[in-house]
């Protein structure tokens, strides 16, 4: 771990604390950027730096934040959310940011909100985060009593505000425009675009969301300058990223390494290899919306890229891994119940399809299934897909896709033999 | 202004057009479910996907504006897929129960399932059983398994009604429509939930199994209930009326009308409806029902008498807010012509307005009664006094709206000094019934004719059904009684009639049948 920057100091005694983060350069990058950079300066850099989105779609940071319309030309307040939500199955990665170092989330904000002039920024913490909601409530408090928040940013002229909002408990509002619609008190429901939240977001306000992690790796690029970033990962995908590693492996957890680090070595090296003398079957590589890719695939390169080229995706980077005794029919259909249940229900295609693809594939995990109902499972995840308000939609299609490209055979199998060919591994 | 193109037409549009808006006005038939002209954008539906070029996904045509140059196809297998796709998954949990649903041939749903529906279904899970009869409010049900959650109900109450009754409780295909706790849908203009209801998932409680809509034959019209005139259609079979349902005009009602109008069809064909003339043949004695001819006659006897003996100090004239521009000009005519009154009044009833469409006066023409010269309560007020004091001989009266003036004994021991009442009304009242004439009219359904709104918007209103008895318009009955009294007026049909009518006051002076059309044209404002 080597190249880690993110998660140095996480596992040290106090590292929640303002006084180890002021220890350990703590501010020094906010500070830069207040004290001797423009707002459009730290834009541009972290365009260059080519930091993607930590939070799924990989969308670049800098364009993102160049979309926000410059004060002068559009003097309504700006605003800033930060995605703490993390619902995505297989996804654990900003809790530990937050729980562990959340002045460094803290940071990230303060120069996003300087690169864009924003007045706040709103924390959208999920629900269920109650620690890590405690420990960030400290951290700002600190950072607050410290002048590091509030009227006069570290003695400047510059004032921004940090809120920290809680959830209620639905994957959706993690989407970002269903975010906003939540933190504005209202059904967490995506919003159809146009408009753009650059230009109507919070409270109608220009507003730009960004998840946890991207926030945290924006101090470093500000510290230690793009050439070093660029020199991690890979051309398209810079920098390091927290893999989150669960499912039938021997050390289940988070482990900071470059973008582009294969998922063997992920797998094999960081997390101890298959547990119990099992053989690696296949791995979800970015959290339970992204394909499922077989055994053979895991020599794959853990980056946008490659993962596209593989036929899958790097998603949230939370790498699910299954061992041979996975019924992958059961696997899908816990996958398609939790879409169907966090489907918020506005767009046709997703409030009857992703209800649709659950009853069918439970209907061939129950071993009821018709050989006719596997062309008929493939079109309905089709034309789910990229038709919706969200991307929740394609969320649920695209399991569906991956396991149906590579383990068709086994759903065949289920509906030959009529029941379940399967140990009960676990419960759907 | 953007100019692009659609299936190979070059089409330019104003800026902020949305595609749907440009295929619309062309004549390009997108289908859609959620949209609506007069709600927000919804966007959820996703029925109205279309093709534009340079552009990886779908679109939705409802929000995505024109820009310049786009190139826009609705027609492409991608397209047409993408559309049953939608249908197939709308139609999963659908009940098809169409044999027993109103909505039945006027269902955007059923519409639609002919042009792309799929001719069976590959659903073989269970539907969804919700419940087929919610009583939503006093005047709607919810058939929930119908709903397809296009939310335009749940729109129309944020935005329309500002009432916010509905939301949609749950989440995926839990969703419902429902209203908030402790809540009914119960607003004054509810029933307008049913009309934009794409499918037969809101029903009004009053339309519900009577009547098969594709029996229906519907005359464009005007509502009277109030001064708004919201523009309607009325729904006739077997010449009876069975509903009205509101047209869109954008300078009166949009696409809107409240429930009490709409209710008000029944009033039409009423049981008090007055159906043949009547008159009081010797003092003392009960109104006798007569011939109309017959009554015609003796009220011209009647009226030249009182004229000719007492002079016309001696009339008085009462006009009413409810008959058309065209009855209200020949009854000045008459009342200044015939009887050699100078003015006649009215008294206009009035409910609580509520800064939408209800307006305060509620009944469809007190601004053309006003524009002719017709005076107002106060004047109304004075000839009661006048019949108090034993002054007024003969009194003509068009409805019944005068028993609003004051208290209602009061009017009615004034009304009893008078020796003889002449009464033109549709329904029976306590005027009619002591009248010594009684000449049936014909309500607005059943004559031709414009009305006046509060906004001096002239309308037209078109018979739907035929007159009831021997009911005739008022215009007509006042010819009659003038020719009999030999003073025969410029007499023909409403159309003439409004030719002359532009032709004398100067505020109807661009006034023609053709510039009043189907949305209607507003008075000239004369200084
Ligand atoms: C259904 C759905 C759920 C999402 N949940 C999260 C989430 O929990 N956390 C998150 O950061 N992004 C989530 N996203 C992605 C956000 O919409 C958004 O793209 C992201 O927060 C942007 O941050 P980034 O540019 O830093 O990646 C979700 C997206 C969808 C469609
Ligand atoms: S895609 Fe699904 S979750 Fe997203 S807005 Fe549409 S219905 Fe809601
Ligand atoms: S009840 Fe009708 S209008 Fe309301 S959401 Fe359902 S289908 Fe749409
Ligand atoms: S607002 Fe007036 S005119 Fe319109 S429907 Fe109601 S009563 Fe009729
Ligand atoms: S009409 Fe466009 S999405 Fe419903």
């Amino acid at each position: 771990m080597s190249e880690a920057y993110l998660t140095t100091h996480f596992g040290e005694k106090d590292s929640a604390k303002l006084d180890f983060y002021l220890s350990h350069r703590g501010y020094e990058s906010a500070r830069r950027a207040i004290g001797s950079m423009t707002p459009s300066e730290v834009v541009q850099l972290v365009k260059d730096s080519g930091l993607r989105g930590r939070g799924g779609a990989g969308f670049s940071t800098g364009l993102k934040w160049s979309f926000m319309p410059k004060p002068g030309q559009d003097d309504r307040p700006r605003y800033i959310a930060c995605n703490a939500d993390e619902s995505e199955p297989g996804t654990f990665k900003d809790r530990a940011i937050m729980e562990r170092d959340p002045h460094q989330l803290i940071e990230g904000l303060i120069i996003a909100g300087w690169a864009m002039q924003a007045k706040a920024a709103y924390i959208y913490i999920r629900g269920e985060y109650v620690h890590p909601a405690r420990v960030l409530e400290a951290a700002l408090r600190e950072a607050y009593d410290g002048g590091y928040l509030g009227p006069r940013v570290m003695g400047t002229d510059f004032a921004f505000d940090v809120y920290l909002h809680r959830g209620a408990g639905a994957y959706i509002c993690g989407e970002e425009t269903g975010l906003m619609e939540s933190l504005e008190g209202k059904k967490g429901q995506p919003r159809k675009k146009p408009p753009f939240p650059a230009n109507y977001g919070l409270w109608g306000m220009p507003t730009t969301v960004n998840n946890v992690e991207t926030f945290c790796h924006v101090v470093h690029v500000v510290d230690r300058g793009i050439d070093w970033f660029r020199g991690i990962g890979t051309e398209k995908s810079t920098g390091t990223t927290l893999f989150g590693v669960s499912g039938h492996v021997v050390r289940p957890g988070y482990f900071e390494l470059p973008l582009g680090t294969t998922a063997r070595e992920i797998i094999f090296e960081h997390a101890g290899g298959i547990a119990n003398g099992r053989q690696l079957k296949g791995f979800i590589p970015g959290g339970s919306s992204t394909k499922p890719l077989p055994a053979s695939a895991v020599d794959v390169r853990m980056d946008h890229d490659s993962l596209a080229a593989a036929g899958s995706a790097l998603g949230t980077a939370g790498l699910i891994v299954m061992d041979d005794t996975t019924c992958m029919v059961r696997a899908s259909k816990v996958i398609a119940h939790f879409y169907r249940d966090e489907s918020c229900g506005q767009c046709t295609q997703c409030r009857e399809g992703t209800a649709w693809l659950d009853k069918l594939i439970g209907r061939i995990e129950a071993g009821a299934g018709r050989m006719e109902d596997l062309d008929l499972l493939l079109d309905v995840a089709n034309s789910i897909e990229g038709v919706t308000i969200c991307a929740l939609s394609d969320a649920a299609a695209w399991p569906v896709q991956g396991v149906l490209k590579h383990w068709r055979d086994e759903f065949a199998r289920h509906v030959k033999e009529g029941k379940c060919p399967f140990p009960e591994s676990f419960e759907v | 202004m953007p100019k692009f193109t659609i299936d190979g037409k070059e089409i330019v549009v104003e800026p902020g057009t949305t595609i749907l808006q440009a295929a619309k006005a062309h004549g390009i038939r997108i289908p859609y479910f959620c949209w609506h002209p007069k709600l927000s954008i919804d966007g959820s539906c996703r029925m109205c996907q279309v093709e534009v070029e340079k552009m990886p996904k779908l679109q939705i045509a409802c929000n995505t504006p024109v820009l310049e140059g786009m190139v826009v196809n609705t027609q492409t297998p991608k397209v047409e897929d993408a559309r049953r796709a939608v249908m197939e998954l709308l139609l999963i949990n659908h009940p098809l129960d169409c044999p027993i649903c109103d909505q039945a041939g006027e269902c955007k749903l059923q519409n639609y399932c002919f042009d792309y529906g799929m001719r069976h279904s590959r659903y073989v899970e269970p539907k969804r059983l919700l419940s087929k009869r919610v009583d939503i409010g006093p005047r709607v049900l919810l058939d929930e398994e119908r709903c397809i959650l296009c939310r335009r109900c749940v729109r129309f109450c944020r935005e329309v009604s500002k009432t916010g009754e509905l939301t949609v409780h749950n989440r995926g295909d839990h969703s419902v429509i429902a209203t908030f706790p402790g809540q009914k849908l119960d607003n004054r203009y509810s029933i307008c939930t049913c009309d934009i209801c794409p499918v037969g998932a809101l029903t009004g409680k009053d339309f519900r199994f009577k009547v098969r809509v594709w029996f229906l034959k519907e005359t464009p019209s005007v509502c009277t209930g109030c001064a708004n005139g919201c523009n309607i259609n009325v729904a006739v079979y077997k010449d009876r009326i069975y509903r009205y349902l509101p047209r869109r005009n954008d300078a009166v009602n949009d696409t809107w009308m409240c429930d009490d109008g709409r209710l008000s069809y029944g009033h039409v064909q009423a049981e008090d409806r007055i159906r043949a003339a009547r008159m009081i043949e010797a003092p003392g004695q009960p109104a006798a029902e007569v011939p109309l001819d017959m009554a015609v006659d003796a009220t011209a006897a009647a009226l030249r008498q009182a004229r000719d003996n007492d002079g016309a100090s001696a009339l008085a004239a009462v006009a009413s807010a409810r008959a058309t521009n065209e009855d209200l000009f020949v009854f000045t005519k008459f009342v200044r012509g015939v009887l050699g009154v100078e003015r006649s009044a009215m008294v206009v009833p009035a409910w609580e307005p509520d800064g939408f469409l209800i307006q305060a006066e509620k009944a469809p023409n007190a601004a053309g009664a006003r524009a002719m010269g017709v005076g107002g309560e106060d004047e109304a007020r004075a000839i009661l006094d006048r019949c108090e004091r034993g002054e007024v001989n003969a009194l003509i009266v068009l409805g019944a709206d005068l028993l609003l003036a004051g208290e209602r004994e009061k009017v009615l021991t004034a009304l009893r000094k008078v020796p003889t009442i002449v009464c033109l009304d549709t329904h029976e009242s306590e005027l009619s019934r002591i009248a010594h004439f009684v000449l049936p009219a014909c309500t607005f359904a059943e004559k031709d004719g414009t009305m006046t709104n509060v906004k001096g918007r002239v309308q037209r209103i078109r018979p739907a059904i035929r007159a009831l008895g021997d009911a005739l318009p008022e215009w007509e009955i006042l010819g009659r009684l003038a020719a009999r009294m030999g003073q025969p007026l410029p007499s023909g049909e409403p159309r003439e009639i409004l030719k002359e009518l532009a032709g004398e006051v100067p505020a109807f002076a661009r006034v023609t049948p053709e510039s009043v059309g189907t949305q209607g044209v507003t008075l000239t404002v004369v200084a």
